[in-house]
């Protein structure tokens, strides 16, 4: 039995694949994206999680508690009136999320939906992520990865599942290692296996302004797809609104809130804007 | 429709300034006190009276004709007649007939003056006012060199109607002399039905196609616009101008037509708050249609409200209805089923609060009782109890100001019965869920903590508030053995209500829905076991309390559809309310028809489906100017945010969002 430990779930996620889906969103990543909109994601650990916007400062969960599950976290998640201060991060066994998860299945096999697996990073866990595929059969299984894996990992994790959205946000190695905090090499040679493998897959890019959305970035992943599909996600301008919530400063290098790209006019036919 | 003439009633609401008061300083009402005018005369005599005052106006571009010049209906009672008759009887509401179905077709099909050969004399005095005002509208027409008004009204409503324009100019005259009489909350009834036959007459003819049609509805749906200002209501928008489309016809078919379509497009384009788009479904219903109505659900109205026609017709034959009339079921002012033309159902009798039955029986047993059990027994005891004081409460005959216009528009009347609504459903059971848990099942609080809590309104005692409110266990989360609680008490109401009978020997119908009680009886609960404050508000009808950590729409769908709807046939739908996102596009809006379908096909009795958006809402609560138009949905009725009281405003903003 493996436990993972998980951030989030959601119902009903419109975005993330076909039919009527739920996404469950890993927790932990091997990236840094300076432009990430779930900062409660990154760590692969249990953290503090507080939503400022209707906090009334009455003080409750800074008093010191003997809540087992509130040690290390710095304040007390069993007290606000208003559910603001919580752990973000819970640790689950793959088979009971699973038969969490299906209590929906008949409404996903009739629409074609299924479950997204997607983080923080869902290869940072492959036993649990191969795990709770298996568990969530006969659903489709989609995965949303940044592809930073080792190979074996994302090989035994692929081969499972129905369908892998790949994230390839810089084309230029430096570029990538500045703003995500890692090289890209393991990145597109995972991609190059991936697009011999015949698994359905999609290459997905994020329009950070100034950053990802330069047209030498975007000509540079076109080279990189070779006419996969590619689909371009617009930029979040609220993406920074949780990161004060985990304690941490949002960037301040992305200085537009909208991407110059409002249309593929202009770009290879295999870009599709979300 | 002519924007221009959209234009003038919609956003100028330019009509408005055509009105006139009608000179009346109780001297019609000391007239007919001081000789003793019967009931039914005063009201047919007022109808003239307001009738000759009208002023025929055809707007530039209105195709549909009649709107209202004369603002207000003078009394037709004085002060201590009013106060004497109060005495006397028990009224409800304003004591004007409302909330019915009246069956239109068959008069435009006849005719006034066929019509009239059957009538009682206040029905002819009212024929005889009408016929007067069309020729008056008849000479206006002309002078405005109106030929097509002219040529509509030279047959209608005299003879009967012939053409799709005819038959919806007819209906409105027939609707807008309801509302003049007095009689209020008229609804419309199963509108596909009655005009597809001239539809289908006029397309096979040649006289129109589907863009005319469209623009002919779209006039039409105008004219519910026009005068709605006057109506009266709880709040402005709570005018029951419901309008049902689609479900099945009594020869086994299916009343959704292209003619339906027509409807639900002239819908989306107007964007105003009437007609109430209802549309009847079944587990059959093809994900098209679903699609279809989820466009118009894009537009933010709150329209369509869906039912469920595999649960409501064999409910309703199971309450008493003949076929004939369940078959034909339709929406009362909100969402009460009725059936149209037979029926003088009073659906809004009174409302069971679960919240506060549920918390009654805690304050009551816990701590005096060892078992879970023995409380649930309890609290069946206090629901039957409730529902009894009901009863007899409700039991005694209502007495209505009359209404030869009503009269006119129906059969022999069949059934009396009363409804009684059930507000709160998820308060109660969320109590009960967190009393067992914490309680019974793992005794991590104690009864004298809990009852503490609830007397002081958890004043000292945030930890308590926080587990009850924030973390025990939710209806709308899809857990069985919380949902079955919901079930538990709606039985137990639904039951207690079995078998009595009013002084008509009508029966007693239960619901799930909360009309204006998720405000008012909230005023009047105090604390709850599910964390809830004194005096906060409950979820709307049937749906989640407004603060509970839902997993999401789905969740919400499997717990509110686990329960005995054949029960609760009163009517009260789950509310769902959607960020704007969940619309973007087609494939997103196809995921949301799904979704509605997989409620219908999992046996949910109604379904309200909003698209919201929130940050829009609070714009408007301050900057009311900006969002003249906002359009969003109450208990049962849709409604201009701005307009709203904030209670209702904020109510709305605090619902359950679910983006996506």
């Amino acid at each position: 039995m493996t436990k993972g430990i998980i951030f989030d779930i959601k119902e009903f996620s419109l975005n993330d694949g076909e039919g009527i889906r739920t996404t469950v969103f890993f927790k932990g990543c091997p990236l840094r994206c300076i432009w990430c909109h779930n900062p409660e994601g990154l760590s692969p650990g249990r953290e503090l999680f507080v939503t400022k916007n209707g906090c009334s400062e009455c003080g409750l969960c800074k008093k010191p508690c003997d809540h087992e599950d509130c040690r290390g976290l710095g304040r007390c998640i069993h007290i606000c009136p208003k559910g603001l201060v919580k752990a973000a991060g819970r640790e689950v066994d793959a088979a009971e999320l699973a038969a969490e998860i299906k209590r929906g299945e008949d409404l996903f096999l009739s629409t074609g939906g299924g479950v997204t697996l997607s983080g923080g990073e869902v290869l940072m866990q492959p036993d649990f992520a191969l795990e709770l595929t298996e568990a969530l059969k006969p659903l489709n299984i989609l995965i949303e990865t940044c592809g930073h894996a080792k190979r074996e990992d994302f090989i035994r994790v692929v081969e499972k599942v129905d369908t892998v959205y790949f994230d390839v946000k810089l084309a230029d190695r430096e570029a990538h290692k500045k703003y995500t905090g890692v090289y890209n090499d393991l990145i597109l040679e995972n991609l190059e296996w991936l697009k011999k493998s015949g698994k359905k897959f999609k290459i997905r890019t994020p329009l950070i302004p100034g950053i990802t959305d330069t047209e030498e970035n975007l000509s540079a992943i076109a080279k990189i797809a070779d006419g996969a599909p590619v689909e371009l996600l617009p930029y979040n301008k609220l993406a920074g609104a949780k990161y004060e919530g985990v304690g941490k400063k949002f960037t301040d290098a992305i200085k537009s809130d909208t991407s110059r790209i409002k249309s593929t006019d202009g770009l290879p036919e295999n870009f599709k804007l979300k | 429709m002519n924007q221009h003439y959209y234009d003038y009633v919609v956003n100028k609401k330019a009509h408005r300034a055509l009105r006139h008061d009608y000179v009346d300083n109780g001297e019609l009402a000391s007239a007919y006190a001081a000789n003793s005018v019967v009931d039914a005369d005063r009201v047919a005599d007022r109808f003239k009276k307001m009738l000759r005052d009208e002023v025929p106006t055809i707007l530039d571009g209105q195709k549909i004709v009649f709107m209202r010049t004369v603002k207000k209906q003078p009394k037709i009672y004085t002060d201590e007649e009013w106060a004497d008759i109060g005495r006397k009887h028990k009224l409800h509401e304003l004591g004007f007939v409302s909330n019915l179905t009246p069956i239109y077709a068959k008069t435009i099909a006849l005719g006034l003056d066929e019509v009239k050969k059957t009538a009682t004399e206040q029905q002819k005095i009212e024929i005889e006012a009408i016929l007067d005002l069309v020729d008056r509208y008849v000479d206006e027409a002309k002078r405005l060199g109106r030929d097509d008004v002219v040529d509509v009204l030279s047959v209608v409503p005299r003879k009967g109607a012939t053409t799709l324009r005819e038959a919806m100019q007819f209906f409105r005259i027939l609707h807008y002399s309801l509302w003049l009489e007095g009689t209020y909350h008229n609804t419309v009834g199963r509108f596909d039905l009655m005009m597809n036959p001239y539809y289908e007459a006029d397309v096979a003819a040649g006289r129109l196609d589907k863009d005319t049609a469209l623009d002919l509805v779209e006039d039409f749906f105008l004219s519910f616009n026009l005068d709605n200002d006057l109506y009266p209501g709880v709040q402005q928008g709570d005018d029951g101008q419901s309008l049902v489309l689609g479900g099945k016809t009594l020869d086994g078919g299916d009343a959704f037509s292209d003619f339906s379509r027509i409807c639900l497009i002239a819908s989306r384009n107007l964007k105003v708050i009437d007609p109430k788009i209802n549309v009847r479904v079944n587990k059959d219903t093809p994900i098209e249609i679903y699609e279809l109505c989820t466009e118009l659900t894009e537009a933010g109205l709150g329209f369509p409200q869906y039912s469920n026609d595999d649960i409501a017709l064999p409910a309703l034959l199971e309450l008493g209805y003949d076929y004939e009339d369940a078959v034909n079921y339709g929406m009362a002012a909100c969402w009460e089923f009725i059936v149209p033309g037979v029926s003088h159902d009073i659906v809004n009798m009174d409302s069971l609060n679960f919240s506060k039955v549920v918390n009654s029986a805690i304050i009551a047993k816990l701590g005096r009782v060892e078992t879970f059990e023995e409380l649930m027994d309890y609290v069946r005891e206090v629901i039957r109890f409730d529902a009894n004081r009901l009863v007899e409460h409700c039991y005694a005959a209502r007495w209505f100001v009359p209404s030869p216009m009503m009269d006119m528009l129906s059969e022999k009347i069949k059934y009396n019965n009363y409804g009684i609504h059930g507000t709160a459903i998820a308060s109660g059971t969320d109590q009960l869920a967190a009393v067992k848990q914490y309680v019974f099942d793992e005794k991590t609080v104690t009864p004298e903590r809990l009852l503490h809590a609830l007397g002081t309104n958890f004043n000292d005692d945030p930890e308590l508030l926080h587990l009850l409110r924030v973390e025990a266990p939710k209806m709308g989360n899809d857990i069985d053995w919380v949902d079955a609680i919901a079930t538990e008490l709606l039985d137990t109401f639904s039951d207690a209500l079995k078998g009595r009978k009013n002084v008509y020997g009508g029966i007693y119908r239960a619901g799930t829905g909360s009309a204006m009680n998720y405000l008012l009886q909230a005023g009047e609960t105090g604390a709850t076991a599910d964390g809830r404050l004194t005096g906060e508000p409950f979820g709307t009808n049937f749906s989640c309390n407004l603060f509970s950590k839902i997993k999401g729409p789905v969740s919400v769908i499997r717990s509110f559809t686990k329960q005995h709807f054949n029960k609760t046939i009163n009517g009260g739908p789950l509310t769902l309310e959607f960020s704007q996102q969940a619309f973007r596009d087609e494939d997103s809006k196809k995921k949301v028809a799904e979704l509605v379908r997989y409620f219908i096909q999992r046996g949910g009795h109604q379904l309200q489906l909003n698209a919201v958006n929130i940050e829009t809402m609070k714009d408007a609560q301050i900057h009311p100017e900006n969002h003249e138009h906002l359009v969003v949905r109450i208990w049962g009725w849709s409604a201009y945010f701005v307009e709203l009281d904030r209670g209702y405003q904020d109510h709305v903003i605090a619902r359950q969002e679910y983006d996506v």
